[in-house]
């Protein structure tokens, strides 16, 4: 009660407290969120694509960040593997694309559309039908203005716009889907698979499978572990920046929660010292601290988790290009870290209430 | 009467050295259950030092402090606090009431310190607040009391734990006189009314009369110690220098004024004041100290 009192009796610092540390959870909200919404982005096109593994050249183990290519006799062997379901054959490529003047990059995924592989959603129009068409990801076609039914140059041929996908852009451009005869055409390599997106039969044993893909000369790699490789990469261009913004938003917080109730605690030290005199202990008087400390982070944290959702969802009607996610989970976090940043934030206030000398108060 | 509070050659000493200062030299004292004893003496004499140390909230360099019967100064510093919240009531000369909590509130936070329910804290409180005259003004904040007001709300506050000793300090000094004369009344009630002892440190000559002992501490030492006598009339404390006597039977009574003595001797005639009733320990004080209506 006292803590809250003591709080509330200056309602504009109290009001200036929650802001800032608001301010600072909606930022780490937004960092962690941007951060999850690179990670989903780089994982969408595997988490939506059939089979549960990926045949792909020795040694290459993550799906972005490297090129493969398949021999065409493991592609015709691994489909006929005991313990495969299935085997879809795609060819991928990233390229730079430019149209009206701007760049940007594209990772160009060739598929044939009866066996799977393409997009999975399709904002607006068809897959593409022949070598000559292509599916563009809706927002990067928006943002180059183009539209159903125009053409676009990509290396040196010209295709069609057949389709818009959904959920495609990725963290260093978009995905683009074609034919994968236009790709062996484009990149002038006939017969160029790089990936087999394999189904093992119910029951197949994976161990026994990799093994029979490796004497053929290439390395069964599941989805999860490319996933998990893909998300290494990014990690190391993303993780250490967004980390450290994070850290700074963190202690911004504790800073404003910390000099908010130092101050309080510094104003009202006759009273803690009366306190002191009159028999509260120690333990009593940092309950009192950090309790305050608490409310003011509690609140903030609260506020900030909502215009953290409320930026989310502006932030990506704004920009689509930019996914955020903040879940449950991480919600949940950053409030259970708000109480790490009251309780750090009570410490310099409760150490000043450990100096305090309770005669002091009899000196006026 | 009983010892409750007991120094013995008490001396503090601050700093070490040459910058080192003596507080407090060799003090001896004791109050006794019921008394009101007032410690005077100039600024800087160590009053203070001299309550902190009998309050427990100093450690003295050299003596004891005794409180029934327990040697407090020899107690650990984690073993204090609960000494302080139990056995001793503060009251200060600023009244360091908590300004974000109510009357009623900083009388019950004392309370409830010692495991007291809220609704039991709160009970009391209001109690002790009404019986000091503060019915009315329980749910104000500090801010919206006047300065004798705040005063009667930290005398309850001192009260609520039923300590053994009230040590106040300085208690009139921001006050005017009429309302530090009725706090002085007050404390005189609690420990004549409650049989609690209550020390007061003040330089104040206005308030020697409510004491039943005066003692003068100058450089850190007790000087000469005066004798108070009780108004047979009015009740109050009157140094037997000072006082008005009178000598009847063999035996010397000490007035406050040759009114008080004229009332004794039934030289005054006419009706007794018509006073409201009043309940609870403190009643006949408020009899006493309430202005009269017009």
């Amino acid at each position: 009660m006292l803590a809250w009192r003591n709080l509330s009796r200056d309602p504009i610092r109290l009001l200036l407290s929650v802001a800032g540390v608001a301010v600072s959870i909606v930022l780490i909200l937004l960092l962690v969120g941007y951060r999850s919404g690179i990670y989903a982005q780089a994982s969408a096109y595997l988490d939506h694509a059939s089979g549960s593994a990926l045949v792909a050249e020795r040694g290459v183990a993550d799906f972005f960040g490297t090129t493969s290519t398949l021999e065409p006799r493991v592609v015709e062997q691994v489909a006929s593997l005991p313990g495969v379901a299935a085997a879809v054959p795609i060819v991928t490529q990233f390229v730079v694309f430019e149209e009206h003047g701007r760049k940007d990059g594209m990772f160009l995924v060739g598929y044939d559309p009866e066996k799977g592989g393409g997009p999975w959603r399709l904002a607006a129009g068809r897959e593409p039908a022949t070598d000559e068409e292509i599916v563009l990801d809706g927002v990067a076609a928006g943002q180059h203005g183009i539209g159903l039914g125009d053409r676009i140059r990509i290396l040196d041929r010209d295709l069609a716009v057949v389709g818009l996908s959904e959920d495609t852009t990725f963290w260093s451009g978009s995905m683009a889907f074609a034919r994968i005869g236009a790709l062996e055409t484009l990149l002038r390599a006939p017969g160029l698979r790089s990936f087999l997106l394999v189904t093992p039969t119910p029951g197949a044993s994976l161990p026994s499978l990799t093994t029979a893909v490796s004497s053929l000369g290439a390395d069964l790699v599941p989805k999860s572990t490319l996933i998990a490789n893909d998300r290494r990469l990014l990690a190391r261009v993303y993780d250490a920046p967004i980390g450290l913004m994070v850290a700074i938003a963190f202690v911004i917080g504790i800073l404003v929660v910390g000099l908010v109730i130092y101050t309080s605690t510094v104003e009202r030290r006759r009273e803690y010292g009366a306190l002191k005199a009159i028999g509260a202990g120690n333990r009593a008087l940092y309950r009192v601290v950090a309790t305050q400390a608490l409310i003011a982070a509690l609140l903030g944290a609260g506020s900030g988790a909502v215009l953290a959702v409320v930026g989310e969802r502006a932030l990506m009607a704004w920009r689509p290009q930019f996914r955020v996610e903040i879940d449950a989970a991480t919600v949940a976090v950053v409030l259970a870290s708000s109480l790490l940043m009251a309780a750090i934030a009570s410490l310099v206030p409760a150490r000043a209430l450990a100096g305090l000398e309770p005669a002091e108060v009899l000196r006026s | 009467m009983t010892t409750t509070l007991a120094i013995r050659g008490v001396t503090k000493q601050f700093g070490h050295g040459a910058t080192s200062v003596e507080a407090v030299r060799g003090v001896g004292l004791s109050v006794e259950s019921g008394e009101v004893l007032l410690i005077m003496g100039p600024s800087g004499s160590g009053k203070s030092t001299l309550l902190s140390i009998m309050g427990a909230l100093l450690r003295p360099t050299a003596g004891t402090v005794t409180l029934n019967g327990v040697a407090i100064s020899q107690l650990p510093e984690r073993d204090l606090p609960p000494v302080r919240l139990r056995e001793f009531g503060f009251v200060f000369q600023d009244f360091n009431l908590l300004a974000a909590l109510s009357a009623l509130e900083n009388v019950a936070l004392v309370a409830e310190l010692t495991g007291t329910a809220r609704a039991e804290a709160l009970r009391r409180a209001g109690e002790l607040l009404t019986e000091l005259g503060l019915a009315e003004r329980v749910a104000f904040l500090p801010d919206q009391l006047s300065g004798g007001e705040k005063q009667r709300v930290a005398i309850a506050r001192a009260l609520i734990n039923d300590p053994s000793v009230i040590l106040a300090d300085e208690p009139t000094a921001n006050l005017d006189s009429s309302n530090g004369h009725e706090i002085m009344r007050t404390l005189r009630a609690v420990a004549k009314e409650r049989g609690r002892s209550v020390v007061i440190v003040s330089h104040d000559q206005r308030i020697r009369d409510i004491a039943d002992r005066v003692v003068w501490l100058e450089d850190g030492q007790l000087r000469d110690l005066m004798t108070m006598a009780v108004d047979p009339v009015c009740g109050m404390s009157v140094e037997h220098d000072r006082a008005v006597t009178l000598e009847q039977g063999g035996e010397l009574r000490f007035f406050c004024s040759r009114g008080c003595r004229a009332e004794f001797l039934g030289e005054l005639d006419g009706p007794a004041e018509t006073r409201p009733a009043r309940t609870g320990p403190l009643a006949s004080l408020f009899q006493a100290v309430r202005p009269k209506t017009p």
